[in-house]
């Protein structure tokens, strides 16, 4: 439904009910403006004429002439409400009431005049010890009804029901022409003209958005105006700005992906190109019956299981690369955790004959923490100290209650370690991961960088530095869940 | 009386991989390679189950829920996605592990091992491990049945390791709960303790050193 067309029945519909209320309130106010005027009327005329009216009670009454000048008779119309003088030759002949009429009735309430009406047993009762009894209003009756009680209370005459209509002389409300209906017209024209500009003002509304959303929210939706259609119109620039924004937002992710995307299969494709390698080594071999090298079998094993971490890492590290990393910090088991990365890497660390070992304290320890982050930061550290150590070395990561709020895991080994200098670099603060990646090609770089990151991120510490066994010693400190 | 298992596992080379991993490590595994939801009555009669969360069929996480619903059989999870809210969600639906792809096989076998491995059996005044035997309310200690006398401190540090067989135990830890503080007692003291305690027990008893970390007392004869 359009807006106009809305106003306009809506309008009609508030109207109606108001009217017929006006109507209602008119005709009583008709009513109790006749019954008021019909008792002073008939009252002083009926007591006065007793002795006319004990001897003929079956003539008495009829038609009560208004004498002049009785005070509260029928006036003469009153001037005009909406200053039409009276009496102009345009207007119709005022209505002529039918003149009042008066009835004796005994004590008995019967009358001897044939013509008089019974008397409603409502009007019998309503009379009681009163001296004056009105039939109420009632919609659509104009016809006006009082009992009056004699002062001398016996007598074919002890009562006069006297009976006229709601003259429309009689204090009427409204006026008797339709012109009152003019203003609410008025009213209603105006109020539809009125809402004409609000209507364009939409429309050229609807256009700018339109405009604006054709070109992917980059022009401005421009209504000038201090009203409620300037404020949307604010409205919908601002959500135009939004949207720009996310789809900036959407854009730099997309080529964020894009870039991993790039940078994985770079990555995955030189692993994967040495297994190649070792795999056609181990099959020409087959083919020419020599024995299975154990060598290039490990070797095999190594880059797959290298693979895996770095897929895991370059996932890891895309998200950390689009800066408002939203960390899903849930409760995590960190001695699970701690079996877990040892479970992932045992089956290498065999391979290479590095000794892995870990020990937990008997108390579960508990922190708040982004399970993959932490779990791939740890896995990191562990596999770093089983890959670059050497046949016949050790890994041990111990975690234990550090104080009575922290934890500390320690990741140690005896490999060959890492120069101090090095070490820096490889945890630099702000380090991108590509950086860190291009920096050592071999991996360690990105896996290191995550896990400093991941603890940073945590507001866990993460430290390097040698170990008392000549290799590295990785140190994550933190507090526990609830601390 | 090999123990059963439900494999729940879509992709065919996986999936027989891991039943042909299972049945070596001699388990008896049943393998289902779709999802579907399960009722109290089509409950597997298995001792646990690996599921995988990507399936044909019915979700993974659905089918934990319906397991869970119904019995307490324990759930490896297998996810190929390395993300936080898979893992979380499915511990909360009661997953009792997790692996995330890939893995290598002997780590499957090594935690569905782990996670069959029966709970300690109540706490009793006799610990056996191996060949040891350790009574608590009496404090003796016995190899093969062979009284064997011991210190205090010796026997507070077999019964520290005895009470976690096979898991390395810290030598800070072993310091702090074995020796008494006012005599001076520090990780090297230790180190001396062990080496008496060795002797006594003769080789087979085997207090390990595990390096980095302090010792372990390998469960023996048990593997």
């Amino acid at each position: 439904m359009k807006l106009r067309l809305r106003l306009a029945v809506t309008t009609i519909a508030a109207m109606i009910p108001t009217m017929l209320g006006l109507f209602w309130f008119d005709a009583a106010a008709q009513h109790r403006a006749a019954e008021q005027i019909l008792v002073d009327f008939a009252y002083p005329r009926a007591s006065s004429a007793r002795e006319a009216c004990e001897a003929a009670p079956a003539s008495w009454g009829r038609e009560l002439a208004p004498p002049p000048g009785v005070p509260g008779g029928p006036r003469p119309p009153p001037p005009h409400k909406k200053g039409l003088p009276p009496g102009e030759p345009s207007r119709p002949p005022p209505r002529r009431a039918r003149p009042a009429v008066a009835f004796a009735y005994d004590e008995s309430f019967h009358s001897q005049n044939p013509d008089a009406p019974v008397l409603p047993e409502k009007l019998v009762r309503a009379i009681g010890g009163h001296d004056v009894a009105i039939v109420p209003f009632s919609w659509g009756d104009p016809t006006v009804e009082v009992l009056l009680r004699m002062p001398w209370g016996s007598g074919p005459c002890s009562f006069v029901l006297a009976r006229g209509t709601t003259d429309p002389e009689w204090g009427a409300v409204l006026p008797e022409t339709q012109l009152w209906l003019l203003p609410t017209l008025a009213v209603f024209a105006a109020m539809l003209l009125a809402v004409g500009p609000v209507v364009r003002r939409i429309r050229q509304l609807t256009e700018a958005v339109r405009r604006s959303a054709s070109n992917a929210y980059a022009s401005a939706v421009a209504i000038d105006g201090r009203d409620e259609i300037g404020e949307l119109s604010r409205a919908f620039d601002a959500a135009g700005r939004e949207i720009r924004a996310q789809l900036e937002e959407k854009d730099r992710r997309e080529q964020a992906l894009r870039h991993f995307l790039a940078n994985t299969t770079h990555d995955v494709m030189i692993p994967l190109t040495v297994l190649q390698g070792h795999l056609a080594t181990l099959r020409e071999r087959a083919r020419e019956g020599e024995p299975l090298d154990a060598g290039v079998l490990v070797s095999a094993m190594q880059e797959a299981h290298y693979m895996a971490s770095l897929v895991h890492n370059l996932g890891i590290a895309a998200k950390l690369d689009t800066a408002e990393i939203g960390l899903q910090r849930d409760a995590v088991e960190l001695d699970a955790l701690v079996a877990r990365v040892i479970g992932r890497h045992r089956p290498i660390a065999r391979q290479l004959e590095v000794s892995l070992e870990s020990a937990v304290p008997e108390e579960p320890i508990t922190i708040q923490a982004d399970v993959t982050l932490i779990e791939q930061a740890v896995s990191n550290v562990v596999y770093n100290a089983i890959r670059y150590n050497r046949a016949g070395g050790h890994v041990a990561v111990i975690l234990e209650r550090a104080s009575s709020d922290g934890f500390c895991l320690r990741v140690i080994d005896d490999g060959p370690g890492i120069p101090e200098d090095e070490l820096s670099k490889l945890v630099a603060r702000g380090a991108r991961g590509d950086e860190a990646r291009k920096r050592a090609p071999s991996g360690q770089g990105l896996g290191l960088h995550i896990a400093y990151r991941a603890a940073e991120l945590h507001g866990f510490r993460l430290t390097l530095g040698p170990s008392e066994f000549g290799g590295l010693e990785v140190v994550l400190e933190g507090k526990l869940a609830g601390a | 009386m090999s123990r059963r298992l439900l494999i729940v596992e879509d992709d065919e080379e996986l999936g027989a991989q891991i039943v042909a991993r299972l049945r070596a490590a001699g388990f008896e595994p049943t393998w289902w390679k779709e999802g579907r939801r399960l009722t109290q009555d089509e409950l597997p009669k298995v001792e646990l189950v690996v599921l995988d969360l990507m399936l044909p069929g019915t979700y993974g996480m659905d089918m934990l829920k319906d397991l869970r619903e119904h019995s307490e059989v324990p759930v490896l999870v297998l996810s190929a996605r390395n993300d936080t809210a898979d893992k979380v969600r499915a511990l909360k639906l009661g997953a009792d592990d997790y692996m995330t792809k890939p893995f290598w096989p002997e780590e499957l076998v090594e935690r569905v091992r782990a996670r069959l491995r029966r709970p300690k059996l109540e706490r009793s005044d006799v610990l056996e491990v191996g060949i040891l035997r350790i009574d608590r309310a009496r404090r003796e200690v016995s190899v093969r049945g062979e009284r064997v006398e011991v210190t205090r401190v010796e026997f507070d540090f077999l019964l520290a390791l005895a009470e976690r067989p096979g898991e390395a135990v810290t030598r800070r830890w072993l310091a702090e709960r074995v020796l008494d503080p006012d005599r001076n007692g520090d990780e090297r003291t230790l180190d001396v303790h062990v080496s008496r305690l060795r002797k006594k027990l003769g080789r087979e008893a085997i207090v390990e050193t595990v390096w980095g970390i302090g010792y372990r007392l390998a469960a023996g004869a048990d593997r």
